[in-house]
């Protein structure tokens, strides 16, 4: 099989290497080539290849690593590859437009190969001009200003703080757009209305299915900060309200905040005998973040978040304790029925990805070090400042030729017992990823 | 008397030198190198000290003094993203990434020696003041400085064709009066409807040795755009003014 797997990446990647172009004599330029280049067509169709193999070192006394393996334990080090594509198309009819972007991949793990497609947007969008657009189908409505999470991305799919720039999965939305622009202070108001219908197979994910749900927001730029008012109502999910801001204090240093008020949540507290007992009650989720950039070509994104959703880390360390007794007895008796009361909030939506309350990130990245166009290497660390525990991300990406990207990335997460990052089921992480852009 | 004929004469033929308003110069070089609301296309190559050449193109709408909004075009590592300034505030969009977020001057969307003020520049008049006008035969040089300190660049040197009123040349330096880098501009073309103006603005910079720059201007043609078209929700759909 491993040849198959190092087969399959020479395939990958020994073409990719052969379109690397090296001028030797000044560039001539043709007008009547590049004017050639430019001519629109009503359809257009790209995308990437990609290929990633990661090599993960498990923490087999973590918890998470009990959770998801108790039945078929791959062991100390787990080897996995990724192979496959995301493939775009859009087609233009006069104001009319449809456009879908598609996830096709092939995974290779102990457990063997494993294929995924998944349509993360298709939509058709009608624009009869710039002033608006109403809009059908599966979409992203990338709310909030934050970098690395998003408290007022109502309608959204939580980001994955690790890799935050990475696509998500939209929902079947009925959205429309609305803009003005003014001269004065207010120099733009946009108000953005969303439908979402959840029902059985349509969105069942984002919350209580058969119901519709309404969300709206409304921009104004204003006095050169970005501004975002933003409500979502429907029995889905309980009603939320949100605001947002961003803006240039310097031609080097960017501010931006986000609140989200959420009515009616249900705060959960996990009991050490496994009981999860619920109140309800009004929480606040908030962020506040820079963006800087030193003559150095450093930028620094630091960016502060208290998740009000989060749980207490007792809640937490009661959790693990869940699980070590549910992995015990599975040992013992093969009775899988102890990992209930932990399944079943993961079925309820509960997510292991930063389930605390407080968090702070901070990522660096040097552009083109040492002169070396196109290479950026960048180190991010998350903090949760309720146990303390972290994560560090160095991370190295470099673009050498056209439509080319290479990335290396380590994930190492630090912590005491019974800590977040302290007890992930990687104790590191190693990836490579290439992506070529056709 | 002769000395009297002299000074008269000496006086008369320093008027016009004295006479020359830079600012006005500058209004004029803006009015030269492109419409006051127009489209066009641009292609960037970036050419590393081997020969290696890094190709971007860009739809470009600008309107009035400080609107500006581009669009990638190729290569498909950068189709669809789309960058937005709207005088000091930029933005830019990355399609997989989702929305609009605020970018600076200094940086760089496309890596290379062009950063983001060059490709998304505004009228010089509207972020330069001239300082100093130099008569330099068939060119004048002016010296401008940056209106606010939020500019890329503090200072610039910009030598003018005084029969074209076009840039030959422009230094661009910091406040310290150290070079970051010198735009050429070459090759004039006739884009039609009077725009007659050079296609290929070339760059070098002391900051990257052996690297060059090129961004090569295609189908300028003037065009009313509707103020919304320069807004953070219209970002992603820029592909339709095209």
């Amino acid at each position: 099989m491993k040849t198959g797997v190092v087969l399959l990446w020479g395939l990958v990647v020994a073409p990719l290497f052969c379109g690397v172009s090296v001028a030797e004599e000044p560039p001539i330029f043709d007008l009547s080539e590049i004017e050639k280049e430019v001519e629109k067509r009503p359809y257009a169709f790209g995308g990437f290849l990609q290929a990633q193999p990661t090599l993960s070192g498990l923490d087999q006394d973590s918890p998470l690593y009990k959770l998801k393996y108790y039945d078929d334990e791959p062991g100390g080090t787990l080897e996995q590859s990724n192979l496959g594509a995301r493939l775009e198309g859009s087609l233009h009819y006069g104001d009319l437009t449809a456009f879908a972007r598609l996830d096709s991949f092939l995974t290779h793990d102990h457990e063997g190969w494993d294929g995924k497609m998944t349509l993360m947007e298709g939509y058709v969008s009608y624009k009869p001009g710039p002033h608006m657009a109403v809009e059908a189908g599966k979409r992203v409505t990338k709310w909030g200003k934050g970098y690395a999470w998003n408290p007022v991305a109502f309608v959204d799919r939580p980001k994955d703080p690790e890799d935050p720039e990475e696509a998500l999965e939209g929902y079947y939305v009925a959205a429309g757009d609305f803009i003005r622009s003014f001269d004065g202070p207010l120099q733009t108001l946009a108000f953005t209305p969303v439908i979402l219908p959840v029902y059985k197979d349509m969105n069942d994910e984002f919350g209580q299915t058969g119901h519709v749900n309404v969300a709206a927001k409304l921009y104004a730029l204003l006095y050169d900060t970005d501004l975002d008012l933003l409500f979502f109502t429907g029995d889905s999910r309980t009603t939320r309200w949100g605001f947002d801001f961003s803006k240039n204090l310097l031609s080097n240093l960017e501010i931006h905040g986000e609140v989200a008020w959420i009515q009616n949540f249900q705060e959960m507290t996990f009991l050490p005998e496994g009981q999860v007992m619920t109140k309800e009650s009004d929480v606040f989720s908030y962020l506040l973040g820079m963006r800087y950039l030193t003559e150095t070509d450093l930028t620094a994104v630091v960016e502060y978040y208290h998740n009000g959703e989060g749980m207490d880390p007792g809640d937490l360390k009661n959790m693990y304790a869940c699980i070590d007794r549910a992995y015990d007895v599975y040992k013992q008796n093969r009775d899988r029925s102890f990992f209930g009361p932990i399944n079943r909030l993961t079925k309820e939506g509960f997510s292991w990805r930063n389930p605390l309350r407080d968090y702070l990130y901070l990522r660096l990245s040097q552009k083109e070090p040492f002169d070396i166009l196109y290479l950026t290497p960048a180190l991010t660390t998350m903090v949760c400042l309720n146990d303390e525990s972290f994560s560090l991300i160095p991370e190295v990406r470099y673009d050498p030729i056209t439509n080319l990207e290479l990335r290396l990335r380590g994930i190492i997460p630090v912590g005491g017992d019974r800590t977040e990052y302290g007890e992930k089921q990687n104790a590191w992480r190693a990836e490579f990823r290439l992506r070529y852009f056709f | 008397m002769i000395k009297m004929v002299m000074l008269i004469l000496g006086l008369l033929m320093a008027v016009p030198a004295y006479a020359v308003d830079g600012n006005e110069i500058l209004a004029r070089v803006d009015k030269n190198l492109a419409p006051d609301s127009y489209e066009m296309y641009r292609k960037l190559v970036n050419v590393e000290p081997d020969g290696t050449k890094k190709e971007f193109i860009l739809f470009t709408v600008k309107k009035g003094k400080d609107k500006i909004a581009g669009l990638f075009i190729s290569p498909a590592s950068d189709k669809g993203r789309t960058t937005l300034r709207l005088g000091e505030n930029m933005w830019l969009y990355i399609p997989n990434v989702g929305k609009p977020v605020r970018i600076t001057s200094l940086q760089s969307v496309v890596g290379g020696v062009f950063n983001n003020s060059d490709i998304m520049r505004l009228d010089y008049a509207e972020e330069y003041g001239v300082t100093q006008v130099e008569d330099r035969g068939k060119e004048y040089l002016l010296h401008l400085k940056a209106k606010t300190r939020t500019v890329a660049y503090d200072q610039l040197r910009m030598w003018v064709d005084k029969e074209k009123i076009l840039p030959t040349r422009i230094e661009c330096l910091t406040e310290a009066d150290m070079l970051i880098k010198t735009l050429y501009f070459k090759d004039m073309k006739d884009f039609g409807d009077g725009i007659i103006r050079p296609a290929l603005m070339e760059t070098d910079s002391p900051l990257y040795k052996g690297y060059r720059s090129y961004m090569i201007f295609a189908k300028i043609k003037a065009r009313k755009i509707p103020d919304e078209a320069f807004t953070l929700n219209f970002m992603s759909r820029l592909e339709s003014l095209r």
